[in-house]
């Protein structure tokens, strides 16, 4: 054929294994000798070869990014299914109800590997593409949040951890702030974990009526196929195969990383929502990794039908684009709209008045076949269910047997010393250098964000309270959990410990729990030990949620953060919603007071593994910090009870670094210090200031209030000390163990910002 | 209409919005929350004279990166009106219906030249440029009123010092020349300055951007157009200022802005 844009076929009938994985090497398809031989015998009774366009959207369809062919059985076994009575729809995003009227749609997902190999482009098109995920089901995006994972060397042949991390906020930055949605809650993690596999975890949250939910199933023939947003282009092509591989030093493909145009996007969500405002979308996907290809499929398969694409309708960045570059183009911004013919016309033109680029590019059939025609000739013909139903693999697992090493340190002889230090470690102090630069109060809803307490000196929030609907007191609270350094040492206790870190910024801020969105991050699932922490994570993340009974909505895997003998720990990171029923009922940690007490609700512990305390010493082993679910709940809705009575005037939980940190934050926002005793703690000095107890807040409640604390509280509560002026002392017993002035504390926290 | 509008009859604004703004839903819930009957308008459909500009009493001109501000801020949707609407502009201006500008919108007030002109003939005689911290700020800053006869300052006392946040990478006003800055300081046409938390007139980090003379927001000699760096239309309501767990219940800094619009066109239209 003379004709270069024109398809080809691949004759795989009569081939080899050998030369079916040589096919797949020099397509780029990343499919094993099991999956090409089964497109092989399908090709067989088919009785044809396929066309380089059906290699390339099977091959697309069947990547580890798009089919969780490692995960899914296991997905299945531990974690979906819990709390299923709450939620709401899943698809894209997952729901769950924040009022009769509303529901609240939102997910985390990863974009760890094109941020290796292009940080700036990788994770603005993260925002991007997860923003895409909530409008998919009709939702108006409120919140953009990130948990980036840094490393702290720089390894040969990979780009060093400062352009890394440059480049990833900036791309944050520049996406966010341009399209117009609040950056209010994430996290920066350094360690030398991440060298130099980076992880950007990226999630969104959004509003919308329970009445203009949309799916993305079709379920009836002729119903019309609207891409709509930016152009098609080579950008982004085979990203999902680059992502389901490990790394190799100076090999990455920068085509695989997509461009995103913010300001394209900005309108688009306008348009998208208002189209479904007047009711006129019948279905609608984003289009995300694999493009049109995995989009069109999914949307037809889930609803049990065919279709007809006419890939020469797309409309294109050049002209020159091979149909299966069309195909599987992972090109931005662009959504895929299901339409009645009848409101064709007035989608077209809303599109239009929003300058928006939209094209009719095909329809729904009846039978369960795709067809694509391109330039007047069939260029795929594919069963829609083939094409979706991937090999899925229980991969071979080792089960765990770390020895845990219990370990006394010596008692430190300057507590003080050890606070600045620790208060100064970049995993503590402030991220103003980063999250300052997000806008976090556009849409003016931004009840509580990052940061608060008195204006220019303001503390760390533990989750962010944004008020989707002005005319009402309700608010939906969004924050994170994630500790690799629990994970690294027990992925169980690791999984159970990032829900409830969630679940204790929720409560912080005065919201109930209501569901999670779970990110998970491991190496490469082909090695068994990798496969046994990914299911103790995973055991971990289901005993406590199961327990909790909130669901986990929706999420993603992202394997193959692996590179030569260096991955990452395997754990998730946790997006978790909640709800306050009035905002002005919400909660901030900086202290309110001069004279009030505050109680310990929580009880610290000996295991120090992976704790700042131990990170800090520099020593590896100990046990991690156990959580137990039902002390968690118990605890956390007493908490809540107490907030609504009004009984709480500032809340934050113990997290790294123990009550040590916990309360010297509560400090920098507020200019108030604190007088804190351990005797009522029981334990070593060291022990009860510095170890990270789960289920544990520091509470300061006024002296009026106090009565009606404690009734609801119980035994739960300990009065370990009062707020005073100018500095944060600690006693043990007779002795004073530090006594630390608060301006040294803002300052330390402060450092590398102002 | 010595008497001016009659309650019953709604005031109409318009939030111009183009590809890349994006404070426009912020503008429309604090216009709609003051009582007003607001409408985000697209430029593309006062380009095409479906709408028209003469029919709102107020227009506000929300922040964001129009255009993507990838040329300078505020220069690309300055340079669409400047080729279509300007005449329709100058007109509204001139017979003193209020205009105001946040963010951008204040960037694209000054492209257009309609603040400050001191001299008159609508020329571009500032600009708003890269922060001096050379990054993107996003965080409240305290402000110093001297409202002279700014009509979106009415419901404010002279000096009083308020809260309002900032989001911004491009808001360091600049003159052209130092006469366009005395013009403005002899006009009180600064009516709103950076300060710490007693009103006194601080460098960075109480000025956030460098700004000639602290200046955070300017209006025109006649009091009706008024270009901001800061939001008021995000702190409309009270809970949403950054620091509101600490104060008592109150009315939101924001809302005085819009209020005092609002209370204009009542009396004298």
């Amino acid at each position: 054929m003379s004709d270069p844009n024109f398809s080809k076929e691949i004759p795989i009938v009569t081939m080899s294994s050998t030369q079916l994985n040589e096919v797949s090497r020099e397509m780029n398809l990343g499919l094993s000798t099991d999956e090409m031989s089964r497109i092989k015998s399908y090709f067989e009774k088919e009785g044809r070869n396929p066309t380089d366009v059906e290699m390339q959207a099977i091959a697309q369809a069947w990547s580890e990014h798009c089919s969780y062919k490692s995960s899914k059985i296991h997905l299945k076994k531990y974690i979906f299914g819990i709390g299923k009575e709450k939620v709401v729809a899943e698809g894209d995003a997952g729901l769950v109800a924040l009022d009769d009227e509303t529901a609240i749609s939102f997910k985390i997902e990863s974009h760890n590997h094109p941020s290796a190999i292009e940080p700036y482009g990788g994770a603005a098109t993260g925002v991007g593409g997860i923003l895409r995920d909530i409008l998919s089901m009709g939702a108006q995006p409120i919140a953009v949040t990130d948990v980036l994972y840094f490393g702290t060397k720089r390894i040969e042949g990979f780009p060093s951890p400062r352009f890394i991390e440059t480049g990833v906020i900036s791309g944050i930055r520049d996406y966010g702030n341009r399209v117009g949605i609040p950056t209010v809650s994430g996290g920066i993690v350094y360690s030398d974990f991440f060298s130099p596999n980076v992880l950007v975890n990226v999630g969104c949250v959004g509003v919308v009526r329970k009445d203009r939910i949309r799916s993305s199933a079709i379920s009836e023939p002729g119903i019309q196929l609207i891409l709509a947003g930016g152009k098609t282009g080579r950008d982004g092509i085979h990203g999902v195969n680059m992502a389901s591989a490990e790394m190799k030093k100076g090999k990455e493909d920068i085509t695989t990383v997509q461009l995103g145009s913010p300001i394209i996007k900005e309108p688009l969500i306008h348009a998208v929502l208002e189209a479904n405002e007047r009711g006129l979308i019948y279905a609608l996907k984003d289009l995300g990794g694999g493009g049109l290809s995995s989009v069109v499929g999914e949307m037809l398969e889930s609803g049990g039908m065919g279709g007809i694409i006419h890939l020469d309708s797309v409309p294109l960045k050049e002209s020159s684009m091979k149909p299966w570059e069309i195909w599987i183009s992972e090109s931005q911004e662009r959504m895929l709209l299901a339409v009645r013919r009848e409101n064709v016309d007035k989608v077209l033109g809303i599109m239009d008045d929003w300058d928006i680029t939209a094209a009719l590019i095909g329809e729904s059939q009846n039978g369960k076949r795709l067809q694509i025609f391109f330039r007047g000739k069939k260029v795929l013909d594919l069963g829609t269910e083939f094409m979706t139903s991937p090999i899925l693999y229980e991969r071979p697992y080792s089960k765990l047997d770390k020895k845990v090493v219990q370990f006394l340190p010596k008692q430190p002889s300057d507590f003080s010393k050890l606070l600045l230090s620790m208060l100064s470690d970049k995993n503590i102090r402030t991220r103003e250098y980063a999250v300052r630069q997000y806008d976090h109060t556009v849409r003016g809803s931004t009840v509580i964000g990052p940061f608060s307490g008195i204006v220019g000196r303001e503390g760390p929030t533990d989750a962010s309270v944004i008020r989707p609907d002005w005319s009402k007191k309700t608010g939906v609270a969004i924050t994170h959990g994630s500790n690799p350094f629990y994970s690294h040492a027990d992925p169980y206790r690791g999984g159970m410990a990032a829900v409830d870190e969630t679940v204790r910024n929720l409560i912080s801020v005065g919201a109930e729990p209501l569901g999670f969105s779970d990110c998970l991050n491991a190496g490469n699932p082909e090695k068994p030990e990798i496969m046994g922490e990914f299911i103790s994570m995973l055991q971990g993340l289901h005993d406590s949620a199961f327990s909790l009974n909130i669901p986990f909505v929706s999420g993603n895997v992202s394997f193959y953060n692996e590179t030569g003998r260096k991955r990452i720990p395997t754990f998730p990171t946790i997006l978790g919603v909640g709800k306050v029923k009035d905002i002005e009922k919400s909660i901030t940690p900086d202290f309110k007071k001069v004279g009030s007490s505050i109680y310990m609700v929580g009880v610290p512990t000996t295991d120090l593994g992976g704790s700042l305390y131990f990170r800090h010493l520099k020593r590896d082993g100990g046990r991690v910090p156990y959580s137990d679910p039902r002390v968690l709940k118990r605890r956390g809705w007493n908490l809540l009870e107490a907030i609504g009575e009004r009984a709480v005037s500032a809340l934050h939980d113990v997290s790294d670094g123990g009550i040590a940190i916990s309360v010297s934050e509560m400090t920098v926002g507020s200019s108030i210090g604190a007088s804190i005793d351990l005797s009522p703690l029981g334990l070593r000095a060291d022990f009860a200031l510095f170890s990270e107890p789960q289920s544990s807040w520091i509470v300061e409640v006024r002296k009026e209030s106090e009565e009606k604390f404690l009734e609801i509280l119980g035994e739960d509560a300990v009065l370990i000390g009062y707020t005073q002026e100018n500095s944060f002392t600690v006693k043990a017993g007779e002795g004073r163990v530090m006594d630390v002035g608060i301006d040294k504390i803002l300052s330390r926290w402060k450092k590398g910002y102002q | 209409m010595e008497e001016g509008i009659p309650m019953n009859r709604q005031i109409k604004v318009a939030v111009l919005t183009m590809e890349g703004t994006n404070n426009e839903v912020e503008a429309y819930l604090s216009f709609k929350h003051s009582g007003t009957s607001p409408e985000i308008v697209h430029l593309k459909k006062l380009e095409n004279k479906s709408k028209r500009l003469e029919d709102y009493d107020i227009l506000f001109f929300p922040g964001g990166f129009s255009g993507g501000d990838y040329v300078r801020a505020g220069a690309i949707m300055a340079a669409r009106l400047r080729s279509t609407l300007l005449k329709d502009l100058e007109k509204l201006v001139e017979i003193g219906k209020p205009v105001m500008g946040s963010c951008n919108g204040f960037q694209v007030l000054v492209e257009l030249g309609l603040i400050p002109n001191v001299g008159g003939e609508y020329g571009i005689e500032a600009a708003l440029a890269p922060n001096i911290s050379n990054r993107f700020e996003a965080r409240t800053v305290y402000l110093k009123i001297n409202k002279g006869n700014c009509l979106f300052l009415r419901d404010f006392s002279d000096g009083e010092v308020v809260k309002l946040p900032i989001a911004h990478s491009e808001g360091r006003f600049v003159t052209r020349d130092s006469d366009i800055l005395k013009g403005i300081i002899s006009n009180g046409m600064n009516v709103i300055s950076y300060s710490d938390e007693m009103g006194r007139l601080q460098g960075y980090p109480w000025n956030p951007n460098g700004s000639e003379q602290n200046i955070a927001g300017l209006c025109n000699k006649e009091g009706n157009v008024l270009g901001i760096m800061p939001h008021p239309e995000r702190v409309f309501y009270y809970v949403t200022e950054s620091d509101w767990t600490r104060t008592e219940k109150r009315e939101g800094m924001g809302s005085r802005f819009f209020s005092s619009a609002v209370s204009f066109v009542r009396e004298k239209f």
